[in-house]
This record gives structure tokens, C-alpha cells and sequence, in this order.
């Protein structure tokens, strides 16, 4: 019996053995930078240099950084509010119309492209392999004041002139869509492939209808896939502030990450910065442990 | 061949709240092809995975020719095991999954290459040696396994439900060959299957197992003909169960007299001197049918209820005066079936096919449901898993 | 049957009575609409970003007008082009190497990880597995904002520039490997290890001789997930950026866009950029492809949804 509890012990040292080197990669890059920015956020400034100057201790963290950008978002003078808002306008609208888009491919794909399936996934696929910058890269090409977009609108009788790239919402809400779109496909597709064909030839075999198996079948069947999918879109967009930078560059369509990187490069602000992050977290925490223990839950459930 | 001498000694296996195997002791000589046999869960397949290596045991010992190896790594232990799934490495040839454990025992190249020859020339595979897993059959891949585990003259083999993935005419004819190669080898067989017929066919010996316990050991004639208790009697074909009870006073000597319904019967096999209420048991190929006219001692009144023709036998579905219900069957030999469904008949019990079994104390449906397991009935033709 | 009652149901047929039946009772129609969608979709995707690669070999300065054929973005001299331009050069340069360095710590610390944490069943590896898709879940501009308070505030002996971009892309890339080699294990399962260890092998010897092997299209594949997650990358390696010299062609991309250098020249910024992702996915592909030419049944398009990622 001793004998049999210490092979198990030396095992385990193995599995340790091998999972240490990236656990412990984890933890000092990335649960205890954000610890850093726990301090920092509840630090001080240098008087004369304007930096931070972080707190280690939590017992010693202040909060004045945490009422300064309270301030900025509830009190007089508040900028944070606008951001804030378009942030959620912008990623409602462009994950909605994401979805409007993604399904119906992924469905068909899935369900319908029978031998070319594998044509259809390579050029799904192949948007990401074109990294982000080239593909907003395109769109400025196009989008430009001299560019095809425009020209193809006065050759059809519409206005030629709309600066596109000056800060129009739907500029960047449409980009949004362009640049998180493909993720969200694969996923559908994944989810979509999976569904088990027989439950709706089932279903058919009972006598719904093609647009009643749809949604009495297909659409309930495909709903965690539709989450996860969710949850692949929504989250990187919030945190999105380049799409902006790139497409628009104007204040009046700042995302919140805009803020927060407006504070951070502030010279003095960056503990406002860091608390502007943190609340950013905080609010994205629920979905994130949501995602993750559900995800992590379903791996079990295979393994 | 020497060796393959396998003790087990009160065995116990425990999964934090289920034990799987609860003190199993038994002895396996060296070079017998032993089964264990039992549906799904009942501890079979848990019972040889610790004979392999890759479950600790909670208490007992696991001696191989005297040595107790309960705690040795698999990989220490002289007993190789076939997979139910085969296991062969996908990403490896023929040639290189049966050399794969020769790795181990620093043996020459040469002798390697000619060993592996000599493995595949025993299952019958030479040539395939440059092929993948993946181009082979499925009996040819359990025989890469089989080959893959002898060619490293282990002094037990250990098989798992080997043929469960194999369709009935395949498996049939792999049964008479690994029994063949069992005899020419020489090595301990431990063999898992929840396949009855499997089990019969192949075996010197066998245990029965039953939620982690053996219920009965013995040679397949004798498990067969003079099952312990009503589920051995069941699991092992059409056993024809029938509640009864011993009447006071009873034969005597050689014989019981029991009271079913209204009717008397003598028995001369079982626990003759069991009381109280029983089950009995006799086996469809003992029970003769007479016309209903004629009399003679064991007989009942009954009905033929039902006739199935399956090829070289037609099944016979009785309903007994009382209302027990018995099959039977006869050989299609030419003479056609003088019953048809509705057909009066004696029903004669001979006394020295009826065996008297202790009653578990819970009816014979529940035990038939008991002897089926958690086996879904098999209509892909693969085998269930677990045990 | 429908077909048959619609036949009858035609006009004009013999002893038919005239009622219309809708030809949306056929239930194997292919479904035009949804195709097109499909392929209008496809083109809206691609077509913005065939334009753009095509302008980095127009002849003129412009993005839009296409001026004839020329390579002088990439190579021309007396242009700024790849090849002559300082900064576009090194840019090409840090990219690879950055990619280069991060794919190779990144995949053998996820490998191990997925491995270990696998196996060693207790509440700390579920904890550490949580905080491994954490990683994957949380925005980059959050993590990357940390990583450089971390840098600057805490972990001063770590220059800002390579060393810090390359640390930042491990963890932002940790989890492709991680999470794509664990799923494979699971499919993989206990047996053929057990099978490795009842023929002799040691834990070991079963990992190299049997696990690994088997994992090496999962670990191809999340390789090259990672070597193009690196080359896109733009958020992390912009915060974790020191002078120029350490810029790669995505940081440039970006701080080049609304004016600075000439337009086409970034498209054939883009383009390397491209073609770097392509040729390794390309090879992934290939390569995973060859490897499991002993245990294929699936077909191209599970072998390209797993280089994916899914």
C-alpha cells in the first residue's frame, strides 16, 4: 500500500515537472502585472517628474486615483461618460449585425456546401491570416477621399465626397464588424458542424416544416455556440481602441480603451489610467469567469 | 514456456464511493486460457487491469509465480495485455508497433527483425509489415496487437474483450484461432468478455463475475450445467427459471420434491437440501414435449405459445399450466415441427436436468434484467464498455 | 408523395384539377439565397484585401490609381521601399524575429503545461488551467497596459523593447498551445500510453515514444497559430515598445497610416506581413497533413478547422 502511494507521489512530480515552467510564465507575466496595476492604480504621483509611483502594500493603497476617475465619469467636467457609452453602442451594433451575418454562413457552409466544404473553410479561414493591420489597411484604401469607395458611389449618381476616415460612427462600428467577423464565423461553423444531422431529419421525419425546424431545432441546438461566439466577439471589442485610431481619429467616436490609453500616455494620470482599466476589468470580470469556468467545465466533461 | 502462474489473494478494488473489486481470490495455473466473464461493471475488466499494472489495489495481493507484484509499474511486470481498442500507435508501421517493446530488452537489430518475423508469421501477417494501422481490418489489427504483445514471450497474456468490435462470423472464427494459438504458444490467457458463448467456447476455466465478486468458478461444463445460484444460471444462456418450493419432507437421498403450483416435481441436481422457497433451473435442451394425452412422473400440462425458426433449430415458447414460461427447442432435421402456436402439450422436467438454486429472494425478471447489466442491446455490433 | 400529387396537380395534366401547388414544396432545393449570401459575404471579405496587396505593386504613390506594375516598393532603390528603407527593413526584421523567438518558448512551455496540467489532477491545476483562459479571454489592451506598469514599476531590470514584447507575446500566445494540445489529449485519451507502458516503456519513454508523436500535429498547429498571432500582433508589442529600432511591421503599419510614409509602401508592408502568416500556415498545413497520414479519416476540411484553432 506504501509502496503504491509513493509511485503515485513520484508520478505527480513528473506532471508538475512539466506543467511548472508555463505555470510559473503565467503567474509572473500575467497575474502579478496586474497586481502592478493594482498598485499603480492605488499609488501616488511624483510631484516633480509626474510619474507613478505604485504602492505595494494594499494596506497603503489610496483612493485617490479611484475618486479622481469618479469624478471624471459621474462629476461635472466628466469625459469618461461618452467613451463609456459608445463603447457599448458600438460593440452592441457591431456584434448584432456580426451575427446577422456570421450565422447564415456558418449555417451554410455547415449544412449545405456538401463537397466544397473544404474550398468554403479556406477562404473563411483565410481572413485570419491577414492580420488586422492590413485588413483596416484595405479599408482606408478604399475609404479614402480619392478612393474606390467614393468613386463608386459617384459613378452610381450618390454623392462622392463623404470623408469616410473623419469620424463617422458607422465607419468604425462597420470595421468592428470587418475585423472581428471571422472569429466569429469559425466558431458558428465549429458549433453549427457539430450539431448531429440526424436530430433534424428527426425532426423533419415529424413534420416541421424547414423554417420550423429551424427555429424549433437548429436555433436552440446552436445557442452555446452562439454564446461562445459571443463572448469571442464582444470581449476584444470593448477593449478596442485602434479600430478607432485607425478608421476614424476623430474624439467623437473614442472607444473606452481610447480613454484608458489617453490617461495612461497623460503624464500625472497614469494611476487614473490604471483605475480606468481596472474598473474595465472588474466589469468584464463576470462574463470572463463565466466563459472560462463554463469552458473549462466542458473540457472536463470530454476528458 | 514456464511460468504464468497467477494468484490473486483477496483482491480489493476501490473507487472513492464504488468498490469494483471486492475480494476476489482466485488461482490461475500456469498456460490456461481462464475468462472471466460478467456484463458491464460487474469488476471484470477492473480485475484485469490490475493484473496489468495500470490500477494500484486498495488491499490484497497480485502474485505472479510467487512474486507479489500489486505495486510493480506495468512496465516492470512480465505480462503484456491486448486492448480492447487494439492500441496499435497510429504513427507507426506493422513492423514498428510489434517491435515497439523490444526497445526495452536492448536486443539486437538483427534479432529484432526476426523476431518480429516470427510474431506475424504466428498471426498469420507476414507482408504487412510496411503497412499503417490505419490500412488494416479490424481483425488485422487485433492480430498486430496480439502479435506485438507475444513477440515479447510475456508469462501471461492479458485480453480484454479482444473480439467485441468484430462482427459474429469474424469473431466466431477468431475464437477457434486464438484458442489455437493459445495451445501452440503455451501461455497463460487471462481472458475479459461479457460474451457468454465467448467464454464457453474458449475457456479451461471461468469465473462468473457479479458486482466486483465471483459468483461461481469452474470449468465451462460445469458453470454451464451445474450453475451455484440463479444468476450464474441465467447469464450463462436460457436458464428457464422457475419459482418453487421444497415441500416438508421432501425425496429424500438423491432427489427433492418441490411444489410448483399445483404441480410436483422431483429434482436431482443443486442444493437438495435447500427449504422454504427456491428457484429452478433447467436447461432448454432437457425439456422434452410429449402430447398432451400421455402422463409419466415430472411432467406439467402446457401451451406452446410461440415458434421461432433460427436456421439449424426452431425455439419453442411454452407457457406451463401455472404460468410459468419455459423455452425449449428441437433440430430442424427434416422431420418438421409437429407443435404450432396453440398446441396442448406434456411438458416433461426430466429430474436429472432440474437443478434447485437458492432464491436471491427477488423475481425472475429482476434477475434477467440483473444478468443483462447496463449492456445497451447490440444493434451496431459493438462491444459494450466497461466491466 | 408530393412529387407525384404536384404532377397531377399541374394544369393541363390529364384529370388534374387545376390548383396551384408552389414549387416551395421541394425539399431538396438548393438553397440559393443563402449561397449567394455566402459568397457576397466571401467577396466583402477578401476583395478589400486583394486591392490592397495588388496597389503594393502599383507604379505610382497613390492606393487608388492604379499606375502599372512595379516591384519598387519592395525592392526599388531610391524609393522607400522594403528592402532600402531603414525602418522598413528592420521592421520586416523585428517582426521575424519576434515571431521567430516567441513561437519558440511559447510552444514548448504550452505543450508541457497542457500536458502536465492534464494529468496532475488536483485543485491547483484547475485553478492554473482557469487562469490559463483567462489569458485567452481577457482584452489585450488591459493585459498589455499591465505588462507595462509591470515593466516600468516593477521589473525594472527588464528593458522595455525585444525582451519585454517577447515576454508580453508569450503570455498573450500561451493559451493557443495550451488549449489546442489539451483538447487533442483528451481525444487521445490513456490507452495508447497504458498500451506503451504494459510493452515496457517508462512514463517517460511513453511520453517521447508515443504521446508526443501523436500530439505533433496539435503542437504544429497551435505552433503556427502562435507565429501568426505574433506577426498580426499590434496592441501589446506597441505598449511594450521602446525606440523605433524595435518596431515591427504591425507598430509601423499603425503610426504610418494617417500620413508619414507613402502609401504603397505600406501596402507592401502588408503584404510581407501576409505572406510571412501564409507560408507558415502553408507549411502547418502540409506538415499536419503528412503527420497524421497514418490515423486520417477525416478529410481537408477537419484538418484546416483544427489548424484554425477550433
Amino acid at each position: 500500500m506504501n509502496r503504491s502511494a509513493t509511485n503515485r507521489r513520484r508520478e505527480r512530480w513528473l506532471w508538475i515537472a512539466l506543467a511548472a515552467p508555463g505555470a510559473i510564465w503565467l503567474i509572473v507575466l500575467f497575474v502579478v502585472p496586474f497586481y502592478a496595476m493594482l498598485a499603480v492604480a492605488g499609488g501616488s504621483v511624483n510631484p516633480f517628474f509626474e510619474t507613478a509611483i505604485p504602492t505595494w502594500n494594499p494596506l497603503h493603497w489610496s483612493s485617490a486615483n479611484l475618486s479622481a476617475v469618479w469624478h471624471n465619469i459621474a462629476g461635472s467636467g466628466a469625459f469618461i461618460g461618452p467613451p463609456a457609452l459608445r463603447t457599448l453602442i458600438y460593440t452592441a451594433a457591431a456584434s448584432a449585425i456580426s451575427l446577422a451575418i456570421a450565422y447564415p454562413v456558418a449555417y451554410f457552409v455547415s449544412r449545405y456546401a456538401g463537397r466544397r466544404k473544404a474550398l468554403f473553410l479556406v477562404l473563411l479561414i483565410a481572413p485570419f491570416w491577414v492580420s488586422y493591420m492590413m485588413r483596416m489597411l484595405a479599408w482606408i484604401d478604399l475609404l479614402q477621399q480619392g478612393g474606390f469607395v467614393n468613386s463608386a458611389m459617384s459613378l452610381v449618381g450618390l454623392p462622392g465626397g463623404t470623408d469616410w476616415l473623419g469620424g463617422k460612427s458607422i465607419t468604425v462600428i462597420l470595421g468592428l464588424v470587418y475585423g472581428y467577423i471571422p472569429y466569429l464565423i469559425l466558431v458558428l461553423y465549429a458549433g453549427l458542424d457539430r450539431i448531429d444531422t440526424s436530430l433534424l431529419e428527426a425532426a423533419r421525419d415529424l413534420g416541421l416544416g424547414r423554417w420550423r425546424t429551424f427555429w424549433r431545432v437548429t436555433v436552440p441546438l446552436s445557442k452555446p455556440t452562439i454564446i461562445a461566439g459571443a463572448f469571442i466577439t464582444v470581449l476584444p471589442m470593448i477593449g478596442d481602441y485602434f479600430t478607432n485610431q485607425l478608421l476614424s481619429a476623430a474624439p467623437n467616436t473614442t472607444m473606452i480603451g481610447n480613454a484608458i490609453e489617453g490617461q495612461l500616455l497623460s503624464p500625472g494620470q497614469t494611476g487614473q489610467g490604471a483605475v480606468l482599466a481596472l474598473m474595465l476589468l472588474v466589469v468584464l470580470l463576470i462574463p470572463m469567469i463565466y466563459y472560462a469556468v463554463s469552458t473549462a467545465r466542458a473540457s472536463l466533461e470530454f476528458g | 514456456m514456464s511460468g504464468g502462474n497467477i494468484n490473486l489473494v483477496s483482491l480489493i478494488k476501490r473507487f472513492a464511493d464504488v468498490t469494483a473489486v471486492d475480494d476476489i481470490s482466485l488461482e490461475i495455473g500456469a498456460g490456461e486460457f481462464f475468462s472471466l466473464l460478467g456484463p458491464s461493471g460487474c469488476g471484470k475488466t477492473t480485475t484485469l487491469r490490475l493484473v496489468a499494472g495500470f490500477e494500484a489495489p486498495t488491499g490484497g495481493q497480485i502474485l505472479l509465480d510467487g512474486v507479489d507484484v500489486g505495486h510493480l509499474a506495468p512496465n516492470r511486470r512480465n505480462v503484456n495485455t491486448v486492448f480492447q481498442s487494439y492500441a496499435l500507435f497510429p504513427f507507426l508501421t506493422v513492423e514498428q508497433n510489434v517491435a515497439f517493446g523490444m526497445r526495452y530488452r536492448s536486443v539486437p537489430k538483427s534479432e529484432v527483425a526476426r523476431s518480429v518475423g516470427e510474431a506475424l508469421d504466428l498471426v498469420q501477417l507476414s507482408g504487412y509489415e510496411k503497412r499503417r494501422p490505419n490500412q488494416l481490418s479490424g481483425g488485422q489489427q487485433q492480430r498486430v496487437a496480439l502479435a506485438r504483445a507475444l513477440v515479447l514471450r510475456p508469462a501471461v497474456l492479458l485480453l480484454d474483450e479482444p473480439l467485441g468490435a468484430l462482427d459474429a462470423k469474424l469473431r466466431r472464427t477468431l475464437q477457434v484461432e486464438l484458442n489455437a494459438l493459445q495451445k501452440q504458444v503455451g501461455i497463460t490467457f487471462l481472458y475479459v468478455t461479457h460474451d457468454q458463448e465467448e467464454a464457453l467456447t474458449m475457456s479451461d476455466r471461468l469465473a462468473v463475475m457479479n458486482h466486483g465478486r465471483i459468483a461461481q468458478l469452474g470449468t465451462p461444463e460445469q458453470v454451464y450445467t451445474e450453475p451455484a445460484d440463479a444468476y450464474v444460471a441465467d447469464f450463462l444462456g436460457v436458464s428457464n427459471l422457475m419459482d418453487a418450493s421444497v415441500e416438508p419432507g421432501g425425496g429424500g437421498g438423491g432427489a427433492c420434491r418441490l411444489a410448483l403450483g399445483d404441480f410436483t416435481l422431483y429434482a436431482e441436481g443443486g442444493q437438495l437440501d435447500a427449504t422454504g422457497s427456491v428457484k429452478v433451473a433447467i436447461r432448454p435442451e432437457r425439456i422434452h414435449l410429449y402430447p398432451r394425452e400421455s402422463d409419466g412422473p415430472n411432467r406439467m400440462p402446457g401451451m406452446v405459445e410461440r415458434l421461432v425458426f433460427l436456421g439449424s433449430t426452431t425455439q419453442i415458447f411454452l407457457r406451463l399450466a401455472h404460468g410459468a414460461a419455459l423455452q425449449t427447442l428441437i433440430r430442424n432435421d427434416g422431420g418438421g415441427v409437429p407443435y404450432s402456436q396453440g398446441t396442448p402439450v406434456s411438458v416433461h422436467l426430466p429430474p436429472d436436468a432440474l437443478r434447485v438454486l437458492p432464491d436471491p429472494g427477488v423475481s425472475v425478471a429482476a434477475i434477467h434484467d440483473e444478468t443483462l447489466g447496463d449492456r445497451v442491446p447490440d444493434v451496431t455490433g459493438a462491444a459494450p464498455t466497461g466491466g | 408523395m408530393a412529387t407525384g400529387e404536384s404532377l397531377r396537380a399541374l394544369p393541363g395534366a390529364p384529370g388534374s384539377v387545376t390548383r396551384r401547388v408552389r414549387a416551395r414544396g421541394n425539399p431538396w432545393r438548393r438553397p440559393w439565397a443563402l449561397e449567394g449570401f455566402t459568397w457576397l459575404y466571401i467577396l466583402w471579405s477578401i476583395v478589400p484585401v486583394a486591392i490592397a496587396i495588388l496597389f503594393s505593386f502599383n507604379k505610382g504613390a497613390s492606393q487608388s490609381t492604379w499606375q502599372g506594375f512595379s516591384t519598387k516598393w519592395y525592392v526599388g532603390a531610391g524609393v522607400t521601399s522594403v528592402l532600402h528603407n531603414p525602418s522598413l527593413h528592420q521592421a520586416v526584421v523585428q517582426t521575424l524575429k519576434l515571431s521567430i523567438i516567441t513561437t519558440l518558448i511559447t510552444v514548448p512551455l504550452g505543450v508541457g503545461f497542457a500536458i502536465g496540467i492534464d494529468r496532475w489532477r488536483s485543485r491547483t491545476s484547475s485553478g492554473l488551467s482557469l487562469v490559463m483562459i483567462f489569458s485567452f479571454v481577457v482584452p489585450e489592451l488591459l493585459l498589455a497596459v499591465a505588462l507595462f506598469m509591470l515593466v516600468t514599476q516593477l521589473f525594472t531590470f527588464l528593458p522595455l523593447g525585444t525582451t519585454a514584447e517577447v515576454a508580453g507575446l508569450v503570455v498573450w500566445n500561451f493559451s493557443w498551445p495550451a488549449i489546442i494540445v489539451r483538447a487533442r489529449l483528451v481525444t487521445i485519451g490513456k490507452t495508447y500510453e497504458e498500451a506503451a507502458a504494459d510493452l515496457g516503456a517508462s512514463r517517460l519513454s511513453a511520453i517521447r515514444r508515443v504521446l508526443l508523436p501523436m500530439l505533433m500535429p496539435a503542437i504544429f498547429a497551435s505552433a503556427v497559430l502562435v507565429f501568426a498571432g505574433t506577426v498580426d500582433d499590434f496592441v501589446i508589442v506597441e505598449q511594450l515598445s521602446s525606440t523605433a529600432g524595435t518596431q515591427p511591421m504591425s507598430v509601423l503599419i499603425y503610426s504610418n497610416v494617417h500620413g508619414g510614409l507613402q502609401g504603397p509602401a505600406l501596402n507592401a508592408l502588408a503584404t510581407i506581413m501576409l505572406g510571412f502568416s501564409l507560408l507558415v500556415a502553408l507549411i502547418g498545413f502540409a506538415a499536419y497533413r503528412w503527420m497524421t497520414r497514418g490515423e486520417r479519416k477525416q478529410g481537408a476540411s477537419e484538418a484546416l478547422t483544427s489548424i484554425a484553432g477550433m
